[in-house]
């Protein structure tokens, strides 16, 4: 029969235990990192959507490390802008710190402007590409159409699916050995209402990473992807423009991060070989409580936020859902006087 | 105190457990198909075949909507003979669902059967896989992809969903996803991010149809046994078929039953098998549970096992480098201009 005092000792064991793991395996982490670290100095980086907010933190980023910078965009102005920030922080004149005006939300211009970036480097492909480039215009589904969906679709997942596909195909063509990056978001591991048109395709890169991470086995590429919540950037401010009222609501207590702090978690990550890279603790609980067949980042760290997940995702959730549901009737006011009751054509 | 002898707690425990898996499985019908019209895409083979004769079969309004003509007769003619009563009103329409408008006018059509009003249930069965290798692939073959697993779906749920708020009618979305939306591996980049893509707007509309009165499914199944999965088959990379020789593909009739059980009971995400089970609960993340325990259970297999086979499948890729450079070669792959 159980006792009470074994009941104390099992616990205290198992509590010793656990602590004794946990702590060692926080030293062990930090004090020998099991491999040695990727060093972007002197290494050719391709930054996509790296003329502003996270893209420009990350070019700035790898630029003070002494790596060879390309940033790739489509407005002129803005690159010109960030090229200059780039050079301010040049750690020697060797390094190659390049722009390039391309459209990423298209197969061939995505391949061109791929090439263009590697031709200052004798055609050899860029050693790691950070692809992020993206936009997001949230909005209620029944006022999306099918050409608004295409576009979230192309400013989300297609913008970074193109790049990949270039980028691999020449890493292997020349087999030389290669990084591939994806920024998806939070929005990668959940979805809330006002997402219709972002959600699938930051869901989408997930499904892409998972399987370019096993089929990229066959080749020299490791591939990389970080979940963000929103950031503090001139992107943010586009699309709160859009953003339904309930969908502010609801993330009203959460303050963006800065794109410089998550530029910083982005490439320590990189280095560290993660695979699924976040910037705070609410990313590791949906990291780990979406874990499914993903790899840990760390077996037990991971387990602790599995569990706190396990608890708070639901209460959360259900906070969420009820707001909504308060939300109805003020939503049925604003359909009608949009004209959607009374719309013929839909 | 209660002092309870070790047996006893083992009793008490046993049928506590078996009354919590009871209570957990116990089918509560809220929603019966029964004169209820419904709306099956991808209903002319397969797992939508399978749907189309399950909800004929208990009495549904059934509408069935595929591309090819040929076999959208047979499967009427197989809707037909499941027949419950003469009021049924089965019905075949041919569109292409990879395109808005075609999604939106199959549904419109489809309507006036019943007098204007538009589905009460939607199932989107309709989707295809073409695997390959990536480097193999080109931006067609990759918007082919999308298009034939997220699209192929997403038109229908838009059209729908627009058409039952103006109506303020209510409904049900039930999408198809696979358990390549749970997880992925070599040879699947033009479908699993699709797959993915329906978990997103799923789980984006569970939330903001909250404002209207539309229910959403979505089930995540593996190999199905149908002709489907036969022409997938055959661009499938060895690697792949290698992992899932181990997996014996489900007969879609199987599948038709979890499905329209799950969407019975309100499922959000349904599971028809245990690794369906074991790949909602380990991926669970704020999406609701359906037993918080049971599902704990799950997760916790999952903790331990899907690492396990992850690290299986690696190993089968890297073992696979060189026969994979041969074969790149042998297609000249290294000789092309890119």
């Amino acid at each position: 029969m159980v006792s009470h005092a074994h009941l104390a000792m099992v616990l205290f064991f198992l509590t010793t235990t656990t602590l004794t793991l946990v702590l060692s395996t926080l030293l062990l982490h930090f004090m020998w990192p099991a491999k040695r670290k990727w060093d972007p100095r002197g290494q050719h980086c391709y930054v996509t959507g790296g003329s502003s907010g996270l893209g420009l933190a990350v070019a700035i980023a790898l630029t003070r490390r002494g790596a060879h910078v390309s940033i790739i965009a489509r407005n002129e102005e803005r690159l010109m802008n960030a090229l200059g920030e780039m050079e301010k922080v040049r750690t020697n004149a060797n390094q190659k710190l390049q722009t390039f005006s391309f459209s990423l939300t298209n197969a061939e211009s995505s391949s061109m402007a791929l090439e263009a970036a590697s031709q200052a480097h004798d055609g050899v492909p860029p050693h790691a590409v950070f692809l992020c480039a993206g936009a997001s215009t949230p909005g209620f589904f029944v006022e999306e159409d099918a050409k608004s969906l295409q576009r979230g679709m192309e400013n989300t997942y297609w913008v970074q699916a193109y790049s990949a596909l270039a980028y691999t195909k020449q890493i292997v063509h020349r087999k030389t050995p290669g990084k591939l990056i994806f920024v998806s978001s939070l929005l990668g591991y959940m979805s809330i209402i006002g997402y219709s048109s972002y959600a699938p395709g930051k869901h989408a890169l997930r499904g892409l990473a998972e399987t370019l991470r096993s089929e990229l086995l066959l080749y020299d590429c490791s591939v990389h992807i970080m979940f963000p919540g929103n950031i503090n950037s001139p992107g943010l401010i586009e699309e709160n423009r859009f953003k339904p009222k309930i969908t502010l609501e609801l993330e009203s207590t959460s303050k963006p991060e800065s794109p410089q702090v998550l530029a910083e978690s982005l490439i320590n990550g990189v280095q560290r070989g993660e695979f699924h890279i976040t910037a705070d603790i609410l990313g590791d609980i949906f990291r780990s409580s979406t874990i499914g067949a993903t790899p840990h980042n760390n077996v037990i760290l991971d387990g602790v936020y599995a569990t706190i997940g396990w608890i708070g995702l639901p209460l959360w959730r259900r906070d969420v859902d009820s707001t909504v549901l308060k939300h109805r009737s003020e939503h049925s006011d604003y359909l009608a006087a949009r004209g959607f009751y009374s719309s013929s054509s839909l | 105190m209660l002092q309870l002898s070790d047996f006893q707690s083992a009793v008490l425990t046993s049928i506590f457990a078996t009354l919590l898996v009871i209570w957990a499985m116990w089918p509560t019908k809220k929603w019966d198909p029964r004169g209820q019209f419904c709306y099956v895409t991808g209903g002319s083979s397969g797992l939508g075949l399978a749907v189309a004769k399950a909800l004929t079969n208990k009495g549904a309004h059934v509408t069935i909507v595929a591309r090819n003509e040929e076999r959208l007769a047979k499967a009427l003619a197989e809707l037909e003979e499941l027949r419950q009563n003469p009021n049924q009103v089965i019905r075949s329409y041919s569109y292409s669902l990879t395109d808005a408008d075609s999604s939106k006018a199959a549904l419109e059509v489809a309507s006036k059967d019943h007098s204007g009003k538009h589905p009460d249930a939607v199932f989107m069965c309709a989707g295809a896989a073409t695997p390959g290798f990536f480097v193999e692939e080109d931006a067609n073959s990759m918007r082919k992809g999308m298009d034939n697993s997220y699209w192929i779906q997403a038109y229908t749920a838009l059209a729908y969903t627009k058409a039952i708020v103006r109506d303020k009618t209510s409904g049900k979305l039930v999408f198809i996803s696979s358990l390549l939306g749970y997880m992925s591996m070599l040879g699947y980049s033009t479908y699993s991010p699709g797959k993915y893509a329906l978990r997103g707007l799923a789980e984006t509309l569970r939330s903001e149809l909250i404002l209207y009165d539309c229910t959403v499914h979505i089930m995540f199944p593996g190999n199905i046994d149908t002709p489907g999965y036969a022409e997938e088959n055959r661009t499938k990379p060895k690697v792949a078929l290698e992992v899932d020789s181990s997996d014996k593909p489900t007969a879609p009739d199987v599948l038709a039953t979890q499905l329209i059980y799950g969407v019975q009971r309100g499922d959000f995400h349904i599971s028809p098998d245990m690794l369906s089970n074991i790949f909602r609960s380990s991926t669970i993340g704020a999406t609701p549970h359906h037993n918080v325990l049971l599902d704990g259970l799950y997760a916790v297999a999952g903790w331990i096992g899907l690492p396990l086979w992850r690290q299986g499948v690696d190993s089968k890729v890297l073992k696979h480098r060189n026969e994979h450079e041969e074969y790149l070669a042998a297609k000249g792959f290294f000789k092309t201009v890119l």
